[in-house]
């Protein structure tokens, strides 16, 4: 009883002490950390919901702030102020989903509401869509004072790597408060990323809030997007020196050294983060994943370590290894860079750990990613036979270790992504993406951005499937000038954007002509390359409807005229259903054997991935008594899907030791092993075989014993262990 | 000592009669119905081709009835002896409605007990392959001692039509499933085989799983997907001779070679003692003592050879 009495008393005496939620934001605003919290706190004791909800979120008392919004929405349910409120604190705890219903709901009472206009604009902002800008700035035009509306717009436009917009709107945000602090966080980033010092804006911002960590922690957060992954560790390091508090930079900064691969580091800035209640699903799956670490090994050849999950660690290595050795040592020649340390390609049997290794959140669409020497990858068990080409995605990305290693992370997306897709195909001209319909309908509708506008393409896509339209613009500007001007220009330029040298600049000290008319140049160049495809897809298109309504009744003699008609008219088509596979498939049906084989090595060679269609053309090949041919095809399928197909490696294996490859047989029935055959005994045995050929009888006879051990009564193996006991006694 | 009793077995089994009866339910779809029938015509084609003093009986189309299953099944126990052999597959759709499971016939249906009662009739040890979809959920009124069962599915909830029958055919015909190289295919050969291949099967098409086959050869356990000395599974389905692919040795034996396989026999239990000690001796050791008693026994059966 006489609790209570206190209890009312306090409240009593708090509720006098209240300010309102603007007085304890300008505490905040101005770093007095002590003073904002006493005043949250006093709200805690408001008769409002709604200032009790404000109270508690300042108090970081997140559950107790929700209810207490649920309850203010329920006694003013046309309030869309209290929506928009409760629809920040979800947004601030990783909920988009319930933040945006929120806001959505607000509009639906006031259209207009600049808050709730500002708040899908940043739940937009997310995930990078171009909406985004759109409502920030619907948001500035129902309220022109709306400081947070302009800040996000400077924001956005870093993002789009349009800094002169950025700086316009950052100034324009300090034209409404000479205090806004994160437009002065943009001007201080717009500064790091060109290379110049921001000091003067951190003094300003200190001097409004000495613990004024998000501006560093903005500037991180910039680099990062920038691929400046140590530079960001730096700033993230000063934001953590001004707020030791501020778990979203503790997460962040785990993150990034979790990218890098100093996992102690990593580990304890997002336990301390997670610690201490800031556990957005980034936080959480980076520690999960870390986690999994242990079931991973990591083997180190000269310069290239490989971090292989140990499922199919045996089988990887075999392909990985002497692949990332070629990979780093055709590039120190080709780009005359000696990279400092090692590179470390760390291969992912699970997508979303890889996509979780990258972002810290699943869901990402790319194949790898580079974080400096470091490159984190899917491996072809992750992904649906076919459908990914492993090795092009390793020199893809290894590519970029260089490219970012030679410009200290100073140069264009559209540069190093251009080059790294050119040099798919500059391996073998059948890896690499081949022309798909969606980028070749962006040729024809002129949707190309300008050279100095690509990398927005990358970042913020204006339509669906932007990127892969970029990816393929910037390859084939790559193409371009490699074909017209050599690759040395691609050196020269490489070496200008390093200086933070613009686009633009480049171009023209390099190959001599104005952006604009490199642009009109290449897209001519890029017409007459396409002209066949480009002329014909619509035809093609409804060729091919036909062609494939042939197939399913069977009229064989329809397939081939049509098919052979039309083939060449888009010979980069080479996804499920291509003209290839649907010409050779009827030739087997007539029974022409060779003419199968033909169009199965065109598709082949046009970059086709199907791992069913290239074992029947290996099947056809040795048939047809080309035994060095089919060998050459199911080593094409060793680069695309080497996982789960002892079968294959088996075959591979005996069409080695037919030519006479003992070294190559030996390898594929050592992958025929890691692969966990269903008959491991054969496997040993084979294996065995194989060692004897290339004369290494004690290893050979290491596996005749694992052979017998699983099967003591193996005669062909028996025979064998006599042979080479009796051989090792005569040594 | 279990494994001279094991040998024992694989010699009974030999001289004894094995029956094979293997039923395609119905498909329901022109392309079930085909894959259906198909896949028991391969088996049919199998068995007779390998085991030509067996008795087949396969029966597909509109004439796999509840009522000829039944007598086909009266017909193999009229003749049966404790020494004899039945192979029951099925192949087809199943149901499951949370209390009883049925297999799919042109008709009326088969339940599990009413199965389990035509089974039960008949003398010998029984393997049981149910391929169908729910297939697991016929386990509880089958099971019995010296009846192997096999099922496709988990329970009676995995519904989707499976994949397996597929493999199991496919373990019959090839030697890859003869793990232990003794020229014959276990049950539990082929059960491993199978769902080994099932899985991968699943991994490759970037599929969930919508089949986890599993076994049960006690009598009295629940049935598991990994049988091992560990669960007491796959004892009975190890000895189980589904089809023989060579010679078998013991069959060839002459007097005068009795020496020589006394010792083999021998040399065999000491390599299975030594596999079951490893992991309390050094590897080196191991190895060392392994590979001595491979020679022997590699020049062993070089005599036998002879």
């Amino acid at each position: 009883m006489r609790r209570t009495i206190v209890l009312l008393l306090a409240a009593a005496s708090m509720a006098g002490a209240q300010g309102s939620v603007a007085q304890c934001e300008q505490q905040k605003h101005y770093g007095r950390l002590e003073e904002a919290r006493k005043c949250y706190e006093a709200l805690t004791f408001s008769n409002s919901a709604y200032l009790r909800a404000e109270g508690f979120w300042g108090l970081e008392m997140y559950q107790d702030a929700n209810n207490q919004f649920k309850a203010a929405v329920a006694t003013a349910p046309e309030n869309a102020d209290y929506r928009v409120r409760w629809g920040r604190l979800f947004y601030e705890r990783w909920n988009k989903a319930d933040a945006e219903n929120l806001f959505k709901e607000a509009l639906e009472i006031k259209p207009d509401h600049p808050g709730a206009l500002l708040g899908l604009a940043m739940v937009l902002s997310e995930g990078f869509d171009a909406k985004a800008v759109e409502f920030a700035e619907k948001a500035l035009k129902a309220d022109p004072k709306l400081l947070e509306a302009q800040e996000l717009l400077a924001k956005l436009a870093v993002e789009d790597v349009n800094f002169d917009k950025a700086r316009k709107e950052a100034e324009k945000a300090l034209a409404i408060s000479p205090e806004a602090l994160d437009a002065m966080a943009v001007l201080a980033t717009l500064e790091v990323l060109a290379d110049k010092s921001p000091d003067a804006w951190f003094a300003k911002i200190a001097k409004i809030n000495p613990v004024y960590a998000e501006g560093y922690a903005y500037t991180a957060h910039s680099l990062i997007l920038n691929r400046r992954y140590e530079d960001a560790i730096q700033y993230f390091e000063e934001a953590l020196k001004k707020n030791p508090r501020y778990w979203e930079a503790h997460s962040e900064l785990g993150i990034t050294y979790m990218r890098m691969g100093r996992e102690k580091a990593a580990r304890e800035h997002l336990e301390l983060a997670y610690e201490n209640g800031f556990k957005d699903p980034a936080t959480v799956n980076s520690l999960r994943l870390m986690d999994s670490y242990k079931n991973y090994e990591t083997f180190r050849n000269g310069e290239a370590i490989l971090r292989l999950h140990k499922k199919e660690a045996d089988l990887l290595k075999l392909y990985f290894e002497p692949e990332m050795l070629r990979a780093l040592s055709t590039y120190e020649k080709k780009y005359k860079v000696k990279l400092k340390g090692p590179v470390q390609l760390e291969v992912y049997p699970d997508h979303e750990d890889f996509a979780v290794r990258t972002m810290g959140m699943p869901g990402l669409g790319a194949l790898g990613v580079t974080f400096g020497n470091i490159v984190a990858m899917d491996s072809p068990s992750g992904r649906k036979p076919g459908s990914f080409h492993w090795a092009s995605t390793m020199w893809h990305e290894l590519s970029h270790v260089y490219v970012l290693s030679a410009t200290n992370h100073r140069v264009p997306r559209w540069f190093t992504e251009g080059l790294a897709v050119h040099e798919e195909t500059a391996v073998s001209p059948e890896w690499g993406d081949r022309l798909d319909p969606v980028s070749l309908k962006a040729v024809k509708d002129k949707k190309l951005l300008p050279v100095t506008q690509l990398d927005r393409g990358f970042i913020r896509p204006a339509y669906p499937m932007q990127v892969i339209v970029s990816y393929f613009q910037a390859g084939k500007i790559c193409d371009y000038i490699t074909q017209r001007w050599g690759f040395q220009k691609i050196l020269d330029m490489m070496h200008d954007f390093a200086g933070n040298t613009p686009t633009g600049n480049v171009i023209e000290k390099n190959l001599g002509l104005k952006p604009e008319q490199f642009d009109k140049e290449f897209l001519a160049w890029l017409d007459k390359q396409l002209a066949t495809p480009l002329e014909k897809f619509e035809e093609w298109q409804k060729k091919m409807r036909g062609m494939a309504a042939a197939v399913k009744e069977a009229r064989v003699d329809d397939i081939i005229k049509v098919g052979l008609e039309i083939r060449d008219w888009y010979p980069d088509y080479v996804e499920h259903g291509s003209t290839y596979e649907y010409l050779a498939n009827a030739y087997l049906a007539k029974g022409d054997k060779k003419s199968a084989a033909d169009e199965f090595e065109r598709y082949a060679k046009a970059g086709g991935r199907d791992p069913s269609s290239l074992k029947k053309l290996a099947e056809l090949q040795a048939d047809l008594g080309r035994p060095k041919d089919a060998m050459a095809t199911l080593d094409r399928l060793n680069y695309i899907y080497p996982v789960a197909d002892p079968e294959m490696h088996k075959k591979m294996g005996e069409l080695a030791l037919g030519q006479g490859q003992v070294k190559v047989a030996v390898r594929e029935f050592e992958a025929v092993l890691a692969s966990k055959p269903l008959d491991p005994a054969a496997s040993h045995y084979e294996l065995a075989e194989a060692l004897v050929k290339a004369n290494e009888m004690d290893a050979a006879r290491d596996h005749v014993i694992s052979a017998l051990e699983t099967a003591p009564g193996f005669r062909p193996a028996q025979k064998l262990l006599l042979e080479l006991t009796s051989k090792k006694e005569k040594r | 000592m279990r494994i001279a009793a094991l040998i024992v077995s694989c010699a009974v089994s030999l001289q004894a009669a094995t029956t094979y009866v293997t039923v395609a339910g119905l498909g329901g779809e022109p392309e079930y119905e085909q894959r259906f029938t198909s896949l028991a015509k391969d088996l049919d084609k199998l068995l007779k081709s390998s085991s030509p003093g067996a008795r087949v009986e396969t029966l597909y189309g509109p004439t796999a009835t509840k009522a000829k299953l039944a007598e086909v099944l009266a017909s193999v126990g009229k003749t049966s002896t404790a020494q004899d052999s039945l192979v029951l597959t099925l192949i087809g759709h199943g149901t499951y409605d949370g209390v009883e499971y049925k297999f799919n016939l042109p008709g009326p249906d088969v339940s599990s007990i009413e199965l389990a009662s035509m089974l039960d009739r008949i003398a010998g040890q029984q393997l049981v392959v149910n391929t169908t979809s729910a297939s697991g959920a016929c386990v509880p009124a089958l099971k019995k001692e010296g009846r192997a069962i096999i099922t496709a599915t988990k329970g009676g909830t995995e519904k989707n039509a499976t994949v397996f029958p597929r493999y199991w055919v496919e373990a019959l015909r090839d030697t890859a499933s003869d793990v232990d190289k003794n020229e014959l295919i276990s049950a539990l050969e082929a059960y491993r085989y199978a769902n080994e291949k099932t899985a991968r099967f699943f991994e490759t098409q970037k599929r969930i799983a919508s089949e986890h086959a599993q076994i049960e050869d006690t009598g009295k356990g629940e049935p598991v997907r990994e049988p091992s000395a560990e669960n007491g599974e796959g004892l009975l389905a190890g000895r189980f001779v589904l089809l023989r692919i060579g010679t078998a040795q013991m069959a060839a034996a002459s007097p005068e070679k009795r020496k020589l396989l006394e010792r083999k026999e021998g040399l065999e239990q000491q390599i299975a003692s030594l596999k079951y000690q490893r992991a309390a001796m050094p590897s080196e050791q191991y190895r060392k003592m392994l590979t001595e008693l491979l020679v022997q026994l590699a020049q062993t059966q070089a005599e036998l050879d002879k």
